[in-house]
């Protein structure tokens, strides 16, 4: 039996699970009547579920037979999966009211998806981190098909699912060689049993299934080899899906990939490192290349997207929790998916404004865009330099954490590479820009923006310029954030 | 040992039997009227020639209800993948076990209350 | 019978549901060959656990069943959905999403 502490820690999840079934019981009850309170309450359930998470800030501990750690790494991401949930609610509101009558049915479905991330980034046992990965990845399923009439919908749904299944397959088998190899689920036991055995047939199972385990989360975090659904489901989901999926499942798929790695597997730390680095290099730069041709928004975002994921990994892969260095490499990590979570937001949020009012996702109907809505023109600058890391934004914040830590520990190559990429990617990032500000569009008709749309798109702006311009806080939230269980600082 | 082998052969023999009879019972009380449908093996569908006209319309795709119906079946038939553990250990566990039990299948019924709800359950 | 039967079978069979992924364009075979993965994992499972002589990788495989049988249904509801929409479910036709 739980007792009151554990339940007490599990409380922002337990919100999440009565609201979503809340919100089912009371679309069935009350259909017409209570669509526009649905996403309120959804908004409520995650307002609380955000000061719930923050209750059990500073503990850490491990709760059900070792397999749901609390610790304020989990914490961190809780809150952006919380707060990813309130702007993404808030942004989807006029963009479903035209598209599905089943709106009760999308936000319960969207809670539970919130809820799976929570639980993703506090898993710590091979079948908890199974079990929530696959509870994220169908709720996403259904998020993305969820406009059934749509063709394009459906193919991204389809495109997604069977990338899903096929890569859950093979993380499922790399989990299961590494429970048959080291006797246990439990991370600690991994750890301990791979510090105690160290002979060749052990390392060569155990890096195959770290391989396989690095194929499963490199799916939910689009990294190249297993990107190629990206592009096309982030192009036929409905935008507010595309974009939660941009940023929720890639945030919570490092969290994971950071636990297993640090946590269960730093007996293999210089192959992961190894492997890592050549994917980060490849996703980086095979992200910002396609992307230079794309004609579509949303794929561009995509594109770029992709390329994040590269940039991330540069902090993933030169972590050092040795020493009392600014640049530990994790806290880069969390620097960067705080900042790219609100940036890649914003962006999404600007695209669905537009979307809204013309349906238009094309580069070419973005010309004239400035005298049409010179807001959206000038938040969409503001992001987009923060997603090519030009300061004063939160991007270039997040970029300076993460080359630091590489240059730290010496990956100087990697580094520039790195560096090349940011400066390539500017030039697509102002593809958009060059047509909505330079270049005469034949429409004129000024668009109008539906209030929740404006504040989250204020939200995300000035929390984008508040990182550049006052960072302190920032910081001191990723050093917090790296207490992780089982690691010792 | 040998009442140990008397199990078993009492099981097979009852295994036999329960078939059994409702196979003679059926043959003993149903009108026999062999054609050339009815005498044929059994083999993915049957051809309709001696059927009336309108019995041979049935090569129709399945209604989409059919699908519907199959997937709520898996999805309450894997519950008691949950069920029969609990059940067997039952004792062993007390009064908590019985609470998240209660728990889990709530859920499940919220599920059926919503499938119930949307019309899934009428056939028609 | 030693734990290595179950595990070069599992090999075999998860192998033999790769192939079928990756040759198979009907989503429906796809997906066929997708459980096939799954339960070549919980043979696996279910080997490692009696040679480990632990429990819990028998409780995994409960839990693989339930949430290959929630994979069922999602998958299927996506087939659909798209049958519905353009009376075709081969993954070669559907392609408005240029990849």
């Amino acid at each position: 039996m739980p007792d009151a502490t554990t339940l007490y820690l599990i409380l922002p999840e337990i919100t999440l699970a009565v609201f979503g079934m809340v919100i089912l019981a009371v679309d069935l009850i009350w259909r017409e009547r209570s669509r526009a309170a649905l996403a309120w309450l959804t908004v409520l359930g995650f307002v609380i579920a955000l000061a719930t998470a923050l209750l059990g800030w500073g503990w850490n501990m491990a709760l059900f037979a070792q397999m749901y750690v609390v610790d304020t790494f989990a914490i961190f991401f809780k809150l952006l999966a919380a707060i990813a949930g309130i702007l993404v609610t808030l942004v989807s509101l006029d963009y479903l009211r035209d598209r599905t009558p089943y709106r009760g049915e999308f936000l319960a479905l969207f809670t539970f998806a919130v809820l799976a991330m929570m639980m993703m980034a506090s898993s710590a046992s091979l079948l908890m981190i199974y079990l929530s990965i696959e509870f994220l990845s169908y709720m996403s399923y259904l998020l993305t098909g969820f406009l059934r009439e749509d063709k394009k919908s459906n193919e991204a749904a389809i495109k997604y699912f069977l990338y899903g299944a096929i890569t859950s397959a093979l993380m499922l088998y790399g989990l299961s060689l590494l429970y048959g190899i080291s006797g246990s689920l439990n991370f600690a036991d991994i750890t301990a049993t791979f510090a105690a055995r160290n002979d060749v047939p052990t390392r060569i199972v155990a890096l195959v299934s770290t391989a396989l385990v690095i194929a499963g989360l490199g799916f939910k975090i689009s990294l190249v080899p297993f990107h190629q659904w990206a592009p096309d489901t982030y192009e036929g989901a409905p935008t507010p899906v595309t974009a939660f999926l941009s940023v929720g499942p890639k945030a919570v798929g490092f969290a994971v990939l950071l636990r297993v790695l640090l946590t269960a597997l730093p007996a293999f730390k210089n192959e992961w490192i190894a492997l890592l680095t050549v994917i980060s290099v490849l996703t980086m730069t095979l992200g910002n290349l396609v992307a230079l041709r794309q004609k579509n928004v949303k794929r561009l975002l995509a594109y770029s997207s992709i390329a994040q994921a590269g940039y991330i990994l540069i902090g993933l892969v030169s972590v050092n929790l040795n020493g009392a260095s600014p640049f530990s490499g994790l806290n880069g990590v969390l620097i960067y998916l705080f900042a790219y979570l609100f940036t890649n937001l914003g962006a999404f949020t600007c695209v669905i404004a537009i979307e809204n009012a013309t349906g238009a996702v094309e580069i070419d109907d973005y010309k004239g865009l400035v005298k049409r809505a010179p807001f959206i023109a000038a938040l969409f600058v503001i992001f987009f330099l923060s997603l090519a890391g030009i300061p004063p934004t939160a991007g270039f914040i997040g970029k300076f954490f993460v080359f630091g830590a590489a240059l730290r520990e010496g990956f100087l190559v990697l580094a520039a590479i790195g560096v090349i990429n940011s400066v390539i990617s500017v030039f697509y990032y102002f593809s958009v820009v060059r047509a909505a500000f330079f270049e005469a569009g034949k429409d004129t008709a000024p668009i109008r923006l539906a209030p929740p749309i404006t504040f989250s798109l204020v939200v995300s702006a000035a929390l984008v310029l508040v990182m550049a311009v006052y960072p302190e806080p920032f910081f001191n939230l990723a050093a917090w954030s790296m207490g992780m269980f089982g690691v010792a600082k | 040992m040998l009442d140990r082998y008397g199990v078993v052969a009492l099981f097979a023999f009852m295994a036999v039997l329960f078939p059994a009879i409702p196979l003679v019972f059926s043959w003993i009380i149903r009108p026999k009227k062999p054609n050339k449908s009815k005498t044929t093996t059994y083999e993915c569908g049957l051809e309709f020639e001696d059927f009336p006209e309108e019995a041979q319309q049935v090569w129709v795709q399945f209604r989409v209800q059919y699908f519907l119906y199959a997937i709520i079946f898996v999805v309450f038939d894997i519950e008691a993948v949950f069920l029969y553990p609990w059940a067997v250990a039952y004792n062993a566990l007390g009064l908590y076990a019985l609470v998240e039990m209660v728990l889990f299948l709530g859920i499940l019924i919220l599920a059926l209350a919503y499938a119930w709800r949307k019309g899934l359950l009428e056939w028609a | 019978m030693t734990v290595h039967h179950f595990i070069i079978l599992s090999a075999i069979l998860f192998s033999i549901g790769a192939v079928g992924v990756l040759l198979r364009r009907n989503p429906l075979i796809m997906f066929m060959s997708i459980e096939l993965m799954l339960n070549a994992v919980n043979l696996a499972f279910v080997g490692f656990s009696r040679f480990l002589q632990l429990v819990d990788g028998q409780v995994f495989v409960f839990l693989i069943l339930t949430v290959a049988a929630a994979e069922v249904a999602v998958g299927l509801a996506i087939i659909v959905a798209i049958f519905r929409a353009r009376d075709s479910v081969d993954v070669d036709e559907v392609s408005d999403l240029k990849g």
